[in-house]
């Protein structure tokens, strides 16, 4: 059975990366919306080769049969001696059959995708990064989209709130969408993580919310209001920025859970 | 005749033979399922309740993550290492490099550019590269400079500094000499004995050509690395959730010490290079240069790399070559970023 140990190893990792990118959303938990192409292309490729060592082990575990009966009493068990071929690779480096002995470790994450994928980051990561304020200096912002309320990530809530020199969030009513972080003294925040490439990069853009109680931490909520000016522009005060809510409403947790930077 | 009886007999007894071996698996394996089911189902709420804190939860994720993210690179560069093994002739390399070690070095780092990939798929590449006869030097430049100045990576740093064009030349320029100089070196102090690379695959075997040679050789570069991998992500995971980025801004003050803190914290957080242009660009405290050393640094040593080259060159070289790129890669950024920002 050893001998089949790459093709299932092979199989179990393709068909884990399908399961996250080809059938259903959980990817999103893990990495950028942008990666879901190549993702599948790998699961397919990876699957494929799984089919493909299949055979030709099965095939040459058929003709090692062959030769062994045919041979092994002429020659001797000189397995060493039996030319090389593609099942048993024989490399400087010690691994038999089975292929490389690190490989096993794949099942971990390959198993833990298939059967309990890990959830997707939040009030933890939140309240733990010193939340990333935006690196550009204060400025003029292109004009806010219309709409009321207009939807705003949490990232460009942050940057305009605390960078627009032309202070264009000033009378519009915004909608956030975020997870919930609380304080010990009472003051909550909606928070949203920005992922560029994979949840490792991942940080945080946040909001103080005013004139409603706090719901439970991690809970989602889409929140509508209007900018509360806080501090000189570009100063550490006006950081994080404050809603003064009008309407705080629980969501579900939505498929995307990060915001794309 | 006689021999026929005894072929037939041989096979029975075969067939005999693999039943039994069958039923003892299915017997031993059933009953050690079963044991560990029944172990599970008793104490795994309770025993799980108390293990899964936030903490692990979020090491958990991220380590997932950085798998995720590194399979498909990982899957490139192993389909292109397989190829090059499978379907490149070795005197096509001779011919497009200089025979010159001390030519074929920088020729070699500014090939890099041609590989579209973040630093998991270089690896692979450069050992298939070695195999084929590639003088070590030249191929240890392809690898450092690939991940750092290729195309998808040059953008993003653009994407990351807007209207900062000096931050994207420093970073090439940076990266490519840090390179450069590491196959210099490695051509006049180092050791082949130091590299540990599968030598059979150099000899001309029928199985290690064609369409069986790359099936075999991605097989085996992929699970391989694969595994390497997950040891890489596993430790980045862990350092990316103990520590956290707050005790950064201590260090914010002295030029010298947040160079070298953020070659440190690029060496130990292990993000992609394709998306560390962005994460530079969020530690706003820092200084130009220390962020470019962040940028240059993490493509060439961190933790995952570690582990990949450990498993492809083994460790000897590994822990040799990491130490060395991690000194010249900062030097080259403080040079560069003296210079140019």
């Amino acid at each position: 059975m050893r001998r089949y140990g790459p093709a299932v190893l092979l199989a179990l990792t393709g068909a884990a990366v399908l399961r996250i990118s080809l059938f259903g959303d959980l990817y999103l938990r893990y990495v950028q919306p942008g990666l879901r192409p190549y993702l599948i292309v790998s699961g397919a490729v990876l699957v494929l080769l799984a089919v493909v060592t299949t055979a030709t082990t099965a095939r040459a575990a058929r003709e090692a049969a062959g030769e062994d009966r045919g041979f092994e009493r002429d020659l001797g068990p000189a397995p060493d001696d039996r030319p090389a071929d593609d099942h048993a690779p024989d490399h400087a480096h010690t691994h038999g059959p089975a292929g490389p002995r690190f490989a096993w470790l794949l099942t971990l994450p390959a198993l833990a995708l298939l059967l309990f994928p890990p959830p997707a980051l939040g009030s933890y990561s939140a309240e733990r990064e010193a939340a990333q304020r935006a690196a550009q200096g204060v400025g003029t912002f292109p004009a806010l989209p219309s709409g009321d309320p207009v939807e705003l990530t949490l990232a460009e809530f942050g940057s305009r709130a605390v960078h627009d020199s032309g202070r264009s969030l000033t009378g519009r009513t915004v909608r956030l969408t975020g997870f919930v972080t609380r304080d010990d003294d009472g003051a909550w925040y909606v928070n949203r993580l920005q992922v560029s490439c994979c949840a490792a990069d991942a940080t945080t853009g946040k909001a103080e919310i005013r004139g409603f109680g706090a719901p439970p931490a991690d809970t989602w909520v889409t929140v509508t209001g209007t900018w509360h000016p806080e501090g000189a522009l570009g100063s550490d005060a006006a950081w994080p920025p404050v809603l003064d809510a009008t309407d705080v409403r629980r969501v579900e947790q939505p498929a995307n859970p990060y915001e794309k930077r | 005749m006689d021999d026929q009886r005894v072929v037939t007999g041989r096979t029975v007894a075969d067939v005999v033979r693999l039943a039994v071996r069958a039923l003892v698996h299915v017997v031993l394996g059933g009953t050690a399922l079963l044991t560990i089911a029944t172990v599970v189902s008793v104490l795994g709420p309770t025993l799980a309740l108390d293990l899964y804190t936030p903490a692990v939860a979020a090491w958990w994720t991220v380590f997932t993550a950085v798998v995720v993210q590194g399979v498909p690179f990982l899957l490139l560069g192993t389909v292109v290492s397989a190829a090059i093994g499978a379907f490149v002739p070795e005197r096509v390399f001779r011919r497009l490099l200089p025979r010159n070690q001390a030519l074929a070095v920088p020729v070699a780092g500014a090939a890099g550019v041609v590989l579209p990939g973040c630093e998991c798929a270089s690896v692979p590449v450069a050992g298939s590269l070695m195999r084929r006869g590639v003088a070590p030097a030249a191929a240890l430049a392809f690898l450092l400079s690939a991940p750092a100045i290729n195309p998808v990576v040059l953008v993003a740093t653009s994407i990351a500094f807007p209207g900062q064009p000096a931050m994207v030349g420093a970073r090439l320029v940076a990266s490519l000499a840090a390179a450069v100089v590491m196959g210099w070196l490695w051509a006049r102090f180092g050791k082949d004995e130091w590299l540990r690379l599968p030598r059979t695959r150099t000899a001309p075997e029928a199985s290690s050509r064609g369409w069986a040679g790359f099936v075999a050789g991605l097989r085996h570069d992929f699970l391989h690395a694969g595994g390497f991998l997950v040891v890489g992500a596993g430790a980045a995971a862990a350092f990316n959730i103990a520590v956290p980025r707050s005790v950064l801004d201590v260090f914010t003050d002295s030029a010298w010490l947040s160079v070298l803190l953020l070659a440190v914290l690029a060496v130990v957080l292990c993000v992609c290079s394709e998306a560390d242009a962005f994460v530079a660009a969020s530690l706003s405290g820092f200084s130009p240069t220390a962020r470019l050393a962040f940028m240059v640094v993490g493509p060439m040593v961190d933790l995952k790399l570690i582990a990949l080259q450990t498993g492809t060159f083994g460790r000897a070289f590994a822990v040799r070559f990491a130490s060395v790129t991690w000194v010249v890669a900062v030097a080259s950024s403080v040079l560069v970023g003296w210079w140019l920002l």
